[in-house]
């Protein structure tokens, strides 16, 4: 089994009869980075927390660095570092002291400890403060050194779970910076969640996108994007609907189109296999001959918010959107009931 | 064996690098003890001119008498609020980053346990420095003292034990406080520490009888007050017994809770 990460039919079901992984199954390459992508609540973090050995799935089988952890779990938890979604760094003590009992509680002798915790501290920029108590340290300091302290017994792999929640645009630009870093420098597996479409964009090699305890797709962020069309164009008309209905059917006829739908306010959506900017002009001279007025265009690439709406019937925002409305709605027929 | 105590050995380490440098921590450990002795002391001190008040005590020096209770007390207040590092442990990710780290689970509360007993220690070093500058003497001298610190760190053991294993189960620690308080004052004032077992009605004497407190302060008052005697390996056997099964206890329910 030459895999870094393999999850083979995973189930996780709560005591209370919540299903938050209903059989995932994947594996990981040794030195690729895989992003599990999912609104908060799809069941990113169950996944990862059975996969290290956290939780106990309640089917399934995972192996760490072809360990199967449930029967070798020793070696399967030094094969992996962990940096957990809540920044898990000790505020009471100085950032060598946590990178320090990190080394401690991996069974490490002080020698390779201080000259590890040396290497890890300089690659995340924290070596001139780790004197210095961590709860004088910024959110991303936290961050980086949670991270630098999971590297300390050199794993093969990385669990980072949503390693930039609650980080402002520049810091989180920097720790993706660090993650491309492990994996180029050092050769280190990464697995990481996260709901930021952008942020699996940019650092994953693979991604899964996850809804409600299944993955729905796993590929390349550029396969996945490809597969759903080319390029998108995106009309608003300034004529009546009843009007602009059959000059949408026409374009859906057209070469090179692969669908072309009606949304909401007067707006269309044309899915074109490639060269979307060439289609522009024509859809244009034909809407003059139509005497169709077309109020603005936009033409884009597709986005893996994009791929998540088409497998999921749902931008990632709606999603989360969805379960904070269904959150505030339980919460307020509490408030009710005790009234 | 020697894994779970080099593992446990670094999780008190944090735990009581984090108990030296909360510095209000520290100086409340002083200052608490100081109040009461030096406030329940003079409050009482009257008491023993009553001679059959002094035959009962057993001692013409309240605080004497009284000393061994604070002692006690004082470590109770401290070491059943050992579980409130598990929550914020669960709170921050530290305890999930504990479990994802190949050191062995039963250390985490051991070491925690572990802890608490050398913090109620402290306290009763401190405790012992004042009394004695408040002029109590301990009839049993420096040797009846370190029996009096080895019981008092036994007990502080037991507490935070107990702690530990009711706050793993407890999501916030305002849960943990409210048992907590529902639990320590009915427990120390149905014991043997402010008052002897001799003054006290049969039924409250009843229900001091199978109160491990009195278990503890019993043989702490003989070798302050009395002397040495056989009597006190009967509380200190008790103690140790309940040691034992606490430790076992949590042990079992802390296993329990993380690999759910």
């Amino acid at each position: 089994m030459d895999k870094a990460i393999v999850i083979e039919g995973l189930k996780k079901t709560y005591s209370n009869g919540t299903e938050a992984v209903k059989g995932v199954s994947l594996a990981v390459d040794y030195g690729e980075v895989f992003g599990f992508l999912g609104p908060n609540g799809a069941g990113k973090s169950t996944t990862i927390k059975a996969a290290i050995g956290l939780l106990k799935p309640t089917s399934g089988k995972v192996y760490l660095d072809s360990f199967d952890i449930e029967k070798y779990p020793y070696e399967a938890r030094i094969s992996k570092g962990y940096a957990s979604q809540e920044t898990s760094v000790d505020d009471t003590l100085t950032a060598y002291e946590n990178i320090y009992l990190q080394g401690k509680f991996f069974h490490l002798a002080p020698k390779e400890i201080d000259k590890r915790a040396k290497e890890a501290l300089q690659m995340f920029g924290l070596w001139d403060r780790k004197n210095d108590l961590v709860e004088s340290f910024s959110g991303g300091m936290r961050k980086r050194l949670d991270i630098a302290s999971a590297l300390i017994h050199e794993p093969k792999i990385l669990f980072l779970d949503e390693p930039t929640l609650g980080l402002d645009i520049q810091t989180r630009h920097a720790i993706w910076d660090y993650i491309i870093n492990l994996q180029k420098n050092l050769g280190i597996t990464i697995f990481l969640t996260t709901h930021y479409l952008e942020e699996a964009d940019k650092l994953c090699d693979r991604i899964a996108i996850i809804d409600q305890g299944e993955i729905k797709a796993m590929d390349k962020p550029g396969i996945l994007k490809s597969n759903i069309g080319g390029d998108i164009i995106t009309l608003t008309f300034e004529t009546k609907k009843e009007k602009t209905n059959s000059f949408i059917n026409l374009i859906g006829k057209m070469n090179n189109i692969k669908s072309a739908n009606m949304l909401k306010n007067n707006v269309c959506r044309i899915v074109v296999e490639k060269n979307g900017d060439q289609i522009i002009p024509i859809i244009f001279s034909l809407a003059q001959q139509k005497d169709i007025s077309i109020g603005s265009v936009r033409l884009k690439r597709p986005t893996l918010d994009d791929v998540y709406l088409n497998y999921t019937g749902k931008t990632i925002r709606e999603a989360e959107s969805t379960k904070e409305e269904t959150k505030k709605e339980r919460l307020m027929m509490r408030r009710m009931r005790k009234k | 064996m020697k894994t779970l105590i080099i593992d446990s050995y670094y999780i008190a380490w944090r735990e009581l690098k984090k108990y030296f440098r909360q510095k209000t921590r520290l100086i409340m450990t002083v200052v608490q003890p100081f109040i009461w002795l030096v406030l329940m002391g003079n409050m009482m001190s009257g008491l023993t001119s009553n001679p059959y008040a002094a035959q009962m005590l057993g001692t013409g020096n309240y605080l004497t008498f009284m000393t061994p209770g604070i002692i006690l007390m004082t470590v109770l207040f401290s070491s059943i609020f050992s579980g409130m590092s598990i929550i914020w442990d669960r709170r921050i990710g530290y305890l999930d980053k504990l479990l994802a780290a190949p050191i062995r689970r039963g250390a985490i509360p051991f070491g925690k346990m572990f802890s608490a007993m050398v913090q109620g220690g402290i306290q009763v070093i401190i405790i012992i420095i004042i009394a004695t500058f408040l002029g109590v003497k301990f009839k049993t001298g420096l040797a009846g003292i370190l029996v009096i610190l080895f019981i008092a760190m036994c007990f502080a053991l037991i507490l935070g034990g107990i702690s530990l294993a009711v706050a793993v189960k407890i999501k916030t620690p305002e849960t943990l406080m409210a048992i907590v308080n529902f639990f320590m004052m009915p427990l120390l004032f149905t014991s043997n520490a402010l008052f002897p077992l001799g003054v006290m009605p049969g039924w409250l004497k009843a229900i001091a009888k199978v109160n491990p407190i009195t278990y503890a302060v019993e043989p702490m008052r003989t070798l302050a007050v009395t002397g040495w005697s056989t009597s006190i390996f009967t509380g200190i056997g008790i103690i140790l017994v309940i040691d034992v099964l606490v430790l076992l206890w949590t042990q079992w329910v802390f296993k329990r809770a993380v690999s759910e």
